[in-house]
């Protein structure tokens, strides 16, 4: 699990529609700037602002080796984000529950007062 | 009445929403999310107790919360409502605080300055036979939940990549073969 800040800095990657375009273009394979920014209406410095944003945020790698520098996605910190969310799930998951349970007290006493009432 | 009482209904980028059938009716539910002697009866996680509870139930009114960890810290949370429909329907932003009622940043217990400092939570409340359906839905800071209209689903997108993930650890297929 990473710290709270990678995971700031991934929340901030993911807040915006074109980085989470881009990242839904890369889940299919890697992919250089200039095939990334096709889709968009905006400049290639845009575009790579974008992916620095997103290698900030460990959504992504950049490749060395290579001179167009292909991006890959980095999926380790999107599990990151869905096992945070995770969290919040379970927290009500167990306050619903006991939620449940004391509703169904409440009113299994209401029953045995209103049977004494007609006895 | 379905067997399944459970339901994660579809959820919007960053929020969740959970369903659940109560078997109870209406008046009863929402007087369990509003009155202070029925919170403190169920609020706490498994686990855990409810120390302390006050309702101020009006928009801009305190809902001032102490939590008893399994571990024997208290965790104090604090909601401001802002919206009350009687029977129906609760909003209110949720956030860290102390035991005057303050709110205090994340880092108070323990947390990064980074952690989001607040959450908007919205519970609503619709009876039908007898039984009540509460939809609860978390939505998580503004950061998250920016998105435009034609999109939906991402988190759903996030968890698909999740599993893939998974499966390329056990061999499967990897993210940068086409």
């Amino acid at each position: 699990m990473a710290s709270v800040d990678d995971l700031s800095a991934t929340l901030n990657a993911l807040a915006d529609p074109t980085r989470r375009a881009i990242l839904a273009r890369l889940a299919t394979g890697e992919a250089a700037v200039k095939e990334l920014a096709e889709p968009f209406d905006m400049s290639l410095q845009a575009v790579s602002k974008h992916l620095k944003v997103l290698e900030r945020g460990g959504l992504i790698v950049r490749t060395r080796q290579a001179q167009s520098r292909p991006c890959r996605i980095q999926p380790a910190a999107l599990k990151d984000v869905a096992d945070w969310l995770e969290n919040y799930r379970k927290l009500w998951d167990q306050r619903l529950d006991r939620l449940g349970d004391y509703l169904k007290e409440l009113q299994t006493k209401d029953r045995e007062k209103d049977n004494g009432r007609k006895a | 009445m379905d067997a399944r009482l459970d339901a994660v209904t579809e959820a919007g980028a960053g929020e969740i929403v959970v369903t659940r059938v109560l078997d109870a009716p209406r008046e009863l539910v929402f007087a369990a999310w509003t009155d202070e002697e029925r919170l403190k009866r169920w609020w706490a996680p498994k686990g855990c107790t409810t120390q302390f509870c006050t309702v101020d139930l009006r928009p801009g009114g305190k809902f001032h919360y102490c939590m008893r960890m399994s571990d024997g810290k208290d965790v104090w949370g604090i909601g401001i409502y802002r919206e009350i429909v009687a029977l129906e329907r609760i909003v209110y932003i949720d956030s860290f605080a102390d035991a005057e009622g303050n709110p205090v940043p994340p880092t108070h217990y323990g947390l990064s300055a980074d952690h989001p400092a607040e959450t908007l939570l919205t519970v609503t409340f619709a009876e039908r036979a007898g039984k009540t359906t509460l939809t609860l839905r978390h939505a998580l800071p503004a950061t998250v939940t920016e998105r435009d209209a034609t999109e939906q689903g991402w988190i759903e997108m996030l968890d698909r990549l999740a599993q893939d993930l998974a499966k390329a650890r056990d061999g499967g297929p990897r993210w940068t073969q086409r």
